[in-house]
């Protein structure tokens, strides 16, 4: 592992994350606003919005970082007719200018709510296609370790849990700012906030599912590969990678299950609000270093079909 | 002009020398850690018992040249993102360095690990077919340099014709993948593609 393959695995992260937290954000938006109107959702989630554009472009800078010869980065995207990879770039490119302007016209409030919400459902989209083309990239037919649906439900799973998280822990941060004078919750925003973050707990939950599912069945798939690469990667993986992937899988359940319970609980009933925070805060972190030592498996333990 | 020029190897002649490697590096000035040919010592087998000794048991071992196959389908080219990797009319594969953004996915690709990095350059690198030498009816200076006489090069159909349709051995990955533009001649004791038995001897000279 070198300092190309930790460029990659934090743009990928931190993509994903964006995109992820941007998607989630449309959703808590929608229903905040149908409870208690648009102006009490607003308050909720406009901070929250304007947290991602910085994550995003830290994303696209460290993508620099890999390249040798970054002077010709914006070459990039010329190959679009055959290369996921320039379809990539093109999708994170124009995630980044749509749902910077609507993060824009949202924090300024220009425009109807109608234009406004045009705009976020094709930022939303755009962001889709982003972590499908991602996916692609890797899925490579001479790299047996990537090239498997397991590549795509990983990289949507990791752009969820991470949205999830993400999102909850910038409104919880976001209700601190907002109530420094006034703690109690007696308050729509504070209702707001439990509610949200109940479903945040349930869907972090639902999404740790996928990936102790998928992760041992991927180790499987691979070690039930005929080619030698195949073989050397599932190599890989038992042996000195073994521990890492372990350590991901037992975060990645501390984090989003057993303390996503607790939060989910915390949330239920009034009065718990500070121990409530703490847990959001803890279950971003863990889940977030769980994701990174996944990743980080990922790109260590690859194996190229051929010499 | 040809449609599809290859290389054709005799893997029953090649000693493993690398007088082909060399001759690539000197003519292409190429640093000491970018082969464009590499020259991989394919072997294995076992020991049993005979008697109060272990005797060898099936041991084989070959040598396999390669550089860049060439391709009829290149993935190298189809996955680059800044379209610097292009195919001439007479099938030789080339990358423009100066298109080239060093993002080494070509090779992540390519299963033949024929793309170099040029540290120094912060770009990619690859076989040329000696491009310079073919324009003034030469050949490739790995062709010229075996003294096995183990290396050819021209029209594919010619090289199939001439030689035969052999293409995929140990460690080589199967043809198929990628279409590869070769012709190999097998050892007696040459392992077909994905069947493999051995494994790559010379591991730290060939990365």
């Amino acid at each position: 592992m070198n300092v190309r393959e930790w460029a990659l695995i934090a743009f990928t992260i931190l993509a994903q994350m964006s995109v992820g937290s941007f998607l989630v954000l449309g959703v808590v938006h929608f229903f905040a606003a149908r409870k208690d109107g648009m102006e009490e959702a607003d308050r909720l989630s406009d901070r929250a919005l304007l947290a991602i554009g910085p994550v995003l472009a830290l994303s696209l800078i460290v993508s620099l970082v890999h390249l040798g010869n970054p002077m010709n980065s914006y070459r990039a995207v010329t190959n679009l007719g055959t290369s996921w990879l320039s379809r990539e770039i093109l999708s994170a490119v124009s995630f980044t200018v749509v749902g910077g302007l609507f993060a824009l016209m949202q924090w300024r409030k220009i425009a109807t709510p109608l234009i406004r919400n045009v705009i976020a459902w094709l930022a939303a989209l755009i962001g889709v296609v982003l972590v499908y083309s991602m996916s692609n990239v890797y899925m490579l037919p001479t790299q047996p370790a990537w090239d498997s649906l397991a590549t795509p439900i990983t990289f949507f799973a990791t752009t969820l849990l991470l949205g999830v998280l993400a999102m909850g822990a910038a409104f919880v941060a976001n209700y601190a700012y907002v109530q420094r004078t006034n703690p109690g919750c007696a308050d729509k925003q504070c209702q707001l906030l439990r509610a949200s973050l109940r479903w945040i707990a349930v869907a972090s939950v639902v999404l740790l599912g996928i990936e102790l599912i998928v992760a041992p069945l991927q180790v499987a798939y691979l070690a039930a590969g005929t080619s030698a690469a195949s073989q050397a990667s599932a190599a890989l993986v038992f042996g000195g990678y073994g521990l890492i992937l372990a350590t991901r899988l037992v975060l990645v359940f501390l984090g989003a299950g057993i303390i996503g319970l607790f939060l989910y609980q915390n949330a239920t009933s009034p009065g718990q609000e500070k121990i409530m925070g703490t847990l959001t805060y803890a279950a971003f972190v863990i889940v977030f270093v769980a994701e990174v030592l996944g990743r980080y498996v990922f790109y260590a333990a690859h194996v190229r079909i051929g010499i | 002009m040809a449609k599809q020029l290859g290389f054709y190897f005799d893997a029953s002649a090649c000693s493993g020398c690398k007088a082909c490697q060399v001759a690539c590096q000197d003519k292409n000035d190429l640093p000491h850690n970018v082969t464009w040919r590499r020259v991989f010592h394919y072997g294995g087998g076992s020991w049993i018992p005979d008697g109060d000794v272990m005797a060898p048991n099936d041991v084989y071992a070959y040598s396999v040249s390669t550089a860049c196959m060439h391709c009829e389908e290149p993935l190298c080219m189809e996955v680059c993102p800044a379209a610097a990797i292009s195919k001439r009319d007479d099938g030789v594969v080339l990358i423009d360095q100066s298109k080239c953004i060093g993002c080494r996915y070509c090779e992540w690709a390519c299963p033949y690990g024929a793309m170099r990095f040029r540290e120094d350059l912060g770009v990619m690198s690859k076989c040329t077919f000696c491009q310079d030498l073919l324009a003034q009816g030469q050949s490739p200076a790995c062709v010229s340099a075996c003294v096995m006489r183990a290396l050819d090069f021209g029209e594919l159909d010619d090289l199939r014709a001439k030689y035969g349709a052999g293409n995929g051995i140990e460690p080589l990955p199967e043809a198929s993948f990628t279409k590869a533009a070769v012709v190999i001649t097998p050892h007696k004791d040459a392992q077909m593609s994905g069947t493999g038995t051995g494994k790559i001897l010379n591991v730290s000279e060939e990365v």
